[in-house]
């Protein structure tokens, strides 16, 4: 019992413990606050990673599958399945009002199905501002110019959701594209993380510049060159085709910002030769003498698309839609013999396959910086050790007291055991509510040291994310609580077995 | 002499220490009887092994084991010998046999004076049986305290105590446990002299209270005067008979209690 009692006093009665305990609150703290971060970032960005994707898509790249709609019908007839959306996904090239050409990856789409599988109507970037922000406290919109109408932005984000822009002219809505943030360069990122756009310059021949007044969601346009093929993958073709831009979006992902450009479904199909066609089958029968014979006959091939996105009913994650989309799949293949691939061959992926690239960057990433931040830490444990060590000497005599009275060694062990748990407990503790309260007010202090120190750690113009991603999760804080409070442990079993070791009238003699 | 058989016997007991990679003989032999109700002082100079043999009667040492021509040591607490108990038996005898006083006092700093002389009565329990005996041990260390006269000190720290003060706590801590053996080591080497036999007078009133044995060691002849036997160590060798004589007229044949110091010998607390 007197470990309790000198536990107690030991630690209100000396500055050496709160050393340790300062120590336990850092590592415990910075532990915290790396894998609430880290591991916030990564979530954030899985959540980008889906955005654009759903949660299965089923891929037959390039030259695409028929009877789409069969398995669209057949996929939303399952429980397991919310929605999908059939998409035809190629490459090609993208004409910008500045001149500039660049290669891109072109998604035809429709809109609503799209929509409804993806979070595009979310990611939309130019909307009305739903929250005023400082700069913005008469609800006008810091992005735009004074003299902007103000439903502008509610009818460019009707623009993007419907995919059409309404003609200059006749006011009527002509199929248009939405591009990813990035792609055209004229949106500049600020310091808080949003996007401003840019005037076009143009160089002139007389060596003035001119300004142009182009804002893409308003009157700007594009011009899109896609490579047909024919249904067995030869080239037949480049197609060109000019879309009014309806609206931007970003989805956080750095590739799908900069090089993704979204066309409506049916414009796209037509400029790759994927839509619906009639072709003229001969007859070997046929007599070109017997007026009563025709040369063939004409067949309707269906349209076809690349992929198909499935988004599973809620509570359904992504490993689970992929299994239901599997066995649609086979039963449509089946239904469908020899015109589209067979259930083997066809793609069928969660969007966590689809990005594993970036994802398990990102994890390995976090495990890394918590592998490094966890040794740092663990430089802890002997540091808890040098200060227990030093302890231990300085209470020599002590021992010697305690063992005169007739503490077993197995006791003066446990006493200095007892006083590294409680000291691990307590700036454990400590270190979890510090790691926690700052975790969650990260941003507010980030922004403080922005004002006060000018210090800027995370730069919104860096990332995809405008605050700094957090997540504290209960388990994680329990993981590096029990870390927290082994280190001190750890770091006084050594100390506690020379305690326990000591000869007593040595101890006792000791000066 | 007396007929009461020793409390504590030692018999050819030696003792070296290693002092790098020589080995400094201490004790050569030595043989010792403490009575019951007696005490004994072991006088020497400085570096004659007294302490070192107070600290093999109390259980916190081990005599040298026997040489090819030297007999076995042996030490005896009422009969049961020391040099072969195993470490819980020896702690259960230093918290319930003998009570240790030194010359520094030796309390603890971070403690106030109550549970300076409780803590002598908390080793070998565990939280449950602490419980239990808590409210025992308090009440014998604050009529302990209160007999010493720091009854209103309790909550003060060993730091805002006189020299002759701390040394009452000392040995109040001693006898929290009720031991029947008081070992003192130089208890009052550290205090002026009116202090000091303030101190003896205190230890001399215990003895015939509560029929202690005391064993204590000192370098200082007029200490030694006052004890029943004076035992002469000289170079790890007692000069003259160490065995057990009379005690002294007051010597507490009969066991006679202080003034507020709980009677009998109850269950340890």
């Amino acid at each position: 019992m007197y470990q309790a009692l000198l536990t107690r006093r030991y630690l209100t009665s000396k500055v050496m413990p709160l050393l340790s305990m300062a120590a336990v609150l850092l590592s415990v703290a910075t532990v915290l606050i790396t894998w609430s971060v880290m591991g916030g970032f990564l979530e954030v960005l899985l959540g980008s990673g889906r955005k654009l994707i759903g949660d299965v898509a089923i891929t037959w790249p390039n030259v695409g599958f028929k009877h789409a709609d069969d398995l669209v019908d057949s996929l939303e007839d399952h429980p397991g399945i919310a929605r999908a959306a059939p998409v035809v996904a190629t490459f090609g090239l993208i004409q910008l009002p500045a001149a500039q050409v660049r290669e891109v990856f072109i998604k035809g789409i429709e809109p609503e199905s799209f929509g409804a599988v993806t979070d595009l109507p979310a990611s939309l970037w130019w909307r009305p501002i739903e929250e005023p922000t400082r700069r913005d406290t008469a609800r006008l919109d810091p992005r735009l110019p004074e003299n902007t109408a103000p439903d502008f932005m509610a009818w460019t984000l009707n623009n993007g959701l419907s995919m059409t822009r309404p003609d200059d002219r006749t006011g009527e809505p002509t199929p248009a594209a939405i591009l990813g943030i990035t792609v055209s360069g004229m949106n500049r990122r600020t310091e808080g993380g949003g996007y401003e756009p840019l005037a076009v310059i143009r160089p002139e021949a007389s060596g003035d510049v001119a300004f142009e007044d182009v804002f893409m969601p308003r009157n700007g346009e594009i011009a899109i060159t896609v490579l047909a093929l024919d249904s067995g993958g030869r080239p037949i073709d480049s197609v060109t085709r000019s879309f009014p831009v309806a609206n931007e979006f970003q989805s956080g992902i750095y590739d799908a910002d900069s090089k993704t450009v979204l066309v409506p479904l049916e414009g796209l199909q037509k400029m790759l030769r994927m839509d619906e066609a009639r072709r003229l089958v001969q007859r070997e029968s046929f007599d070109p003498l017997d007026p009563a014979s025709s040369a063939g006959e004409l067949v309707t091939d269906p349209e076809r698309v690349t992929t198909v996105l499935v988004r599973g009913a809620p509570g359904t994650d992504a490993r689970a839609v992929q299994a239901i989309a599997r066995d649609v799949y086979a039963e449509f293949a089946g239904a469908h013999p020899g015109e589209v691939p067979d259930a083997l061959s066809v793609n069928i992926q969660t969007w966590e396959d689809l990005n594993a690239t970036l994802i398990g960057a990102v994890k390995k990433e976090t495990g890394l910086v918590l592998f490094v931040f966890g040794i740092v830490c663990f430089t802890t444990v002997f540091l808890v050790l040098s200060i227990f060590w030093s302890m231990v000497s300085e209470k020599t005599k002590d021992i010697g007291i305690l063992r005169s009275l007739g503490a077993s060694t197995a006791g003066i062990a446990w006493l200095w055991l007892r006083y590294g748990f409680a000291l691990g407990v307590v700036g454990t503790a400590c270190g979890l509510v510090s790691g926690y309260l700052i975790v969650t007010n990260i941003n507010a202090i980030h922004e403080w040291l922005g004002t006060t120190f000018g210090l800027v750690i995370w730069d919104a113009r860096v990332y995809y994310f405008t605050d700094i991603p957090r997540v504290v999760e209960p388990w994680r804080a329990v993981v590096v609580g029990i870390a927290g409070v082994m280190t001190c442990v750890v770091g006084a079993a050594i100390p506690a077995l020379r305690a326990a070791r000591m000869d007593p009238v040595k101890a006792l003699r000791f000066e | 002499m007396t007929t009461d058989q020793p409390i504590i016997s030692v018999r050819a007991v030696r003792k070296t220490y290693k002092l790098g990679r020589v080995r400094v003989p201490v004790l050569h032999g030595v043989d010792l009887d403490l009575a019951p109700r007696e005490c004994v002082a072991i006088l020497g100079a400085s570096g004659s092994g007294k302490s070192t043999l107070l600290h093999l009667c109390g259980g916190l040492d081990r005599p040298d084991k026997p040489g090819a021509n030297t007999p076995p040591p042996s030490i005896t607490y009422r009969g049961r010998e020391l040099t072969t108990m195993r470490g819980p038996a020896l702690d259960r005898y230093r918290t319930r046999d003998v009570g240790f006083v030194f010359q520094f006092y030796h309390l603890l700093p971070e403690l106030t004076v109550l549970e300076n002389v409780t803590i002598g009565a908390m080793p070998g329990h565990g939280r449950l049986s602490w419980l239990k005996h808590k409210p025992g041990a308090i009440e014998r260390a604050k009529a302990l305290l209160d007999a010493f006269g720091l009854g209103h000190r309790l909550r003060h720290r060993s730091a805002e105590l006189s020299g002759g003060e701390r040394q009452r706590v000392a040995i109040a801590r001693a006898l929290v446990t009720e031991p029947p053996v008081l070992l003192a080591d130089e208890p009052t080497g550290n205090l002026d002299r009116e202090t000091g036999g303030t101190i003896l007078d205190t230890i001399e009133g215990l003895r015939d209270s509560m029929g202690l044995s005391i064993l204590l060691v000192t370098h200082d002849e007029s200490v030694a005067d006052r004890a029943d036997r004076v035992v002469r160590l000289i170079d790890g060798r007692v000069v003259g008979g160490a065995g057990v004589d009379p005690p002294v007229a007051g010597g507490g044949a009969a066991r006679r209690e202080p003034a507020g110091v709980p009677s009998g010998k109850g269950p340890h607390p």
